[in-house]
């Protein structure tokens, strides 16, 4: 998830909530004095007004009171979350609460379904929010969102894609072969990085572009339109070289390969700190040259979830 | 109880509506002047015969208190009634009951009733990433302690679009749901504004299957099916009986008012489906001493066609979940046997923030005076208007009825 997603900021009222999350606890007042529950948290008995209020802990059983599936993000930050499964559970309290579903096909959800609840860990402090799942679904209920977490699960996806994918060995110098390269389809998904904070402050370091809107997060918060800091385009262009490709080929037979530079150079959307990015690649075309057979790679990076690229690379191979 | 109607809508202007990006800027005050010279021209009326405001106060550029006092001095306005109104897309609706409540009580003779929606040229430290920073969470508060910001907002629950999908989606869970017909509400309100030269899609036709072939936004709302914000503003001048004889137009006596709220997020209303405007309408109708069926045209408000569709079921037009059938069984145009939105709604017109609501209220005084050129209804003696801000949170019903 994207730092700069909106965080819940616990009050002093809140706090007991949020701190019982982060334990696997679903914990909300209940009112002493007509016995009714309370969400969200609040002092007082939102039915009777009296302030004898007591938190109590519940099941988190309950039933899904509607939902929709937005097909547009919510916020760009939600990228990553896309298609969102924005919903309303009521609980068998009585109390509804605004959620996301999660481990559920769009096919397999209804109104009036039966849920449970998901303790999801966000971020890195042990922040949790409270999400849902169907009561029947063999679904873990807690569950590590952060983005290293997420990160690290599609590296293990990833390597297991590129061991079972049988690569094409092909000579450089074979015009014929090379060109059979050529696609409209991109290679899936690589693994993933983590753009965080201090990446790229490393890189303002290095560049010396240490421009506030990526250095500054507490100024970004208040002034960037995107809410926080957001990484340099450079810096998510040359991160390609961490991220791991199932490209399904290898150009063998060559004495030296050299990084010809690039034909198309783009940065059409920001990555805010604290995104995941990936790219995925396609061969675009196969030059023979005097000096050799020139490849171009166009290597889109994206943050993860988000259609529009981050930098889109027409990167080119010399092989000689 | 409630008003006798003896106040009267007499006057109206309003901008046409424009894409923000090409709209003028103007400053809320400047508009709010201008607004006003255009009203009183449009009512015969004097400058010196307005004695009473209200405005929004959210919103409002150039102040966010004492919004009335600076307004009163900017324009040369003396009051003994000022108010601001902050509810939304209701606002408008709420405006009038407002204004015509203090003229029976006595208090002044004259309101305007302003809304100034478009953009506000930027200053020093404003730049269009201000405005996106300023937009980003469009009408939900981030201020710590608030709610939403705690609890809607980490999950992706902003804006309006999903709230209303959620309404949408419990309703067909329960009553069931037509695509078309909701389509239809689209499509109809599209003939009234191909009538109407200042709306946004005017000579733009529409068919269901452009509806319901356009981009799903949340499930199951298409985007031809949600209003397009647009740069606009607007203003009425709600007159005594005695000032209204001296105007121009044929007024439109305020009749019956009503107002419901009791949320911000629908998650937490004693049922979704069931909408504010319930209360809203029955009380309105009582006071005018009116039934549904005995309106000749419904302004209603229509952020959403899932909107209109509640508010023809909540305010008693048709049974509760035969809304679909209703509007399957009608023709909600100009021509049609249920005049609805005839200058083409807000899905048509385009929403000017919160005068995006004035725009039915203005629709019902030109078909009462009789006005409305091309699309003018034979008879129009009595109009129900709704508004509706939030998330069918915040609503409000009037009856307007000429002399």
């Amino acid at each position: 998830m994207s730092m700069n997603k909106p965080m819940p900021a616990p009050t002093e009222i809140s706090a007991p909530f949020w701190n019982a999350l982060k334990e696997g606890v679903l914990r909300i007042p209940h009112c002493n004095a007509c016995g009714h529950w309370i969400f969200y948290p609040r002092r007082h008995c939102d039915r009777c007004f009296s302030h004898d209020v007591e938190w109590r802990d519940v099941s988190g059983a309950g039933q899904l009171y509607s939902y929709t599936v937005a097909r547009i993000p919510t916020l760009p930050d939600f990228a990553d979350e896309m298609p969102q499964k924005l919903a309303v559970v009521e609980l068998d309290e009585g109390v509804r609460i605004n959620t996301t579903l999660v481990g559920l096909d769009e096919a397999e959800i209804r109104i009036g379904m039966r849920v449970k609840p998901v303790f999801d860990k966000v971020r890195a402090d042990g922040a949790t929010l409270l999400r849902f799942t169907a009561a029947e679904k063999d679904f873990p209920a807690r569950v590590d969102s952060t983005p290293e977490a997420l990160a690290a699960e599609a590296e293990a996806k990833v390597a297991a894609e590129i061991a079972a994918t049988s690569v094409r060995q092909v000579r450089f110098d074979d015009e014929a072969a090379m060109k059979s390269l050529v696609s409209d389809v991109f290679t899936p998904w690589s693994t993933q990085v983590v753009v965080d904070q201090a990446l790229i402050d490393e890189f303002a370091k290095l560049s010396g572009d240490d421009y506030w809107i990526h250095t500054d997060p507490e100024r970004a918060a208040r002034q960037s339109p995107f809410g926080g800091t957001i990484a340099h385009g450079a810096l998510v262009q040359i991160l390609q070289s961490r991220l791991k490709m199932p490209l399904g080929f290898e150009v063998t037979g060559f004495n030296n390969m050299v990084n010809y530079g690039s034909d198309r150079l783009r940065f059409p959307s920001p990555v805010p700190a604290g995104s995941r990015i990936h790219a995925r690649a396609r061969v675009k075309s196969v030059e023979k040259l005097a000096k050799g057979m020139q490849l171009t790679l166009e290597v889109t990076t994206h943050v993860v979830g988000n259609e529009r690229p981050s930098v889109i690379n027409d990167l080119v191979i010399l092989y000689m | 109880m409630g008003l006798k109607g003896q106040a009267a809508i007499v006057g109206a202007a309003q901008y046409k509506p424009e894409k923000y990006a090409t709209a003028p800027r103007m400053f809320h005050l400047e508009q709010v002047a201008d607004l006003a010279a255009r009203a009183l021209q449009d009512a015969g009326l004097k400058a010196s015969d307005l004695d009473g405001l209200v405005i929004n106060g959210p919103q409002f550029h150039e102040a966010s208190v004492f919004v009335p006092a600076m307004a009163a001095e900017y324009l040369g306005m003396r009051l003994n009634f000022a108010e601001v109104v902050d509810l939304g897309g209701t606002t408008s609706v709420g405006m009038i009951w407002r204004a015509a409540a203090a003229i029976e009580l006595g208090l002044c003779q004259a309101v305007l009733c302003v809304l100034p929606a478009r953009m506000a040229p930027f200053g020093p430290e404003e730049d269009p990433a201000w405005m996106a920073r300023a937009m980003r969470f469009g009408g939900h508060s981030t201020a710590f302690g608030a709610p939403e910001a705690e609890f809607d907002l980490p999950y992706g629950h902003m804006g309006q679009n999903t709230g209303y999908a959620m309404i949408a989606q419990r309703y067909a869970a329960r009553y069931g749901y037509d695509p078309a017909a909701m389509a239809k509400i689209a499509v109809d309100q599209r003939t009234n504004a191909l009538t109407n030269p200042d709306a946004m899609f005017f000579g733009k036709p529409l068919t269901a299957e452009e509806v319901l072939g356009s981009k799903m936004v949340a499930d199951p709302l298409h985007v031809l099916e949600i209003v397009m914000p647009v740069a606009g503003g607007a203003a009425v001048i709600v007159a005594s009986k005695e000032v209204a004889a001296r105007a121009r137009n044929r007024p439109a006596f305020v009749t019956g008012f009503g107002e419901h709220l009791a949320f911000k997020s629908p998650s937490y209303a004693a049922e979704m489906t069931e909408t504010p405007i319930g209360p809203a309408s029955r009380r309105a109708f009582e006071m005018a001493g009116l039934k549904p069926g005995d309106v000749d045209a419904a302004q209603i408000y229509d952020c959403y066609t899932i909107t209109v569709l509640l508010t023809l079921e909540d305010a008693g037009f048709c049974e509760k979940g035969e809304g679909m059938r209703f509007v399957r069984e009608h023709d909600l145009t100009w021509r049609g046997n249920f005049p609805m939105n005839t200058h083409g709604g807000q899905l048509s017109f385009g929403q000017a923030g919160s005068a995006g609501g004035m725009s039915q209220v203005i629709e019902a005084f030109t078909q009462l005076a009789g006005r409305s050129g091309d699309r003018q209804l034979k008879r129009c003696d009595r109009v129900y208007v709704s508004g509706t801000g939030g998330v069918m949170s915040e609503q409000g019903a009037l009856i307007l009825q000429g002399a």
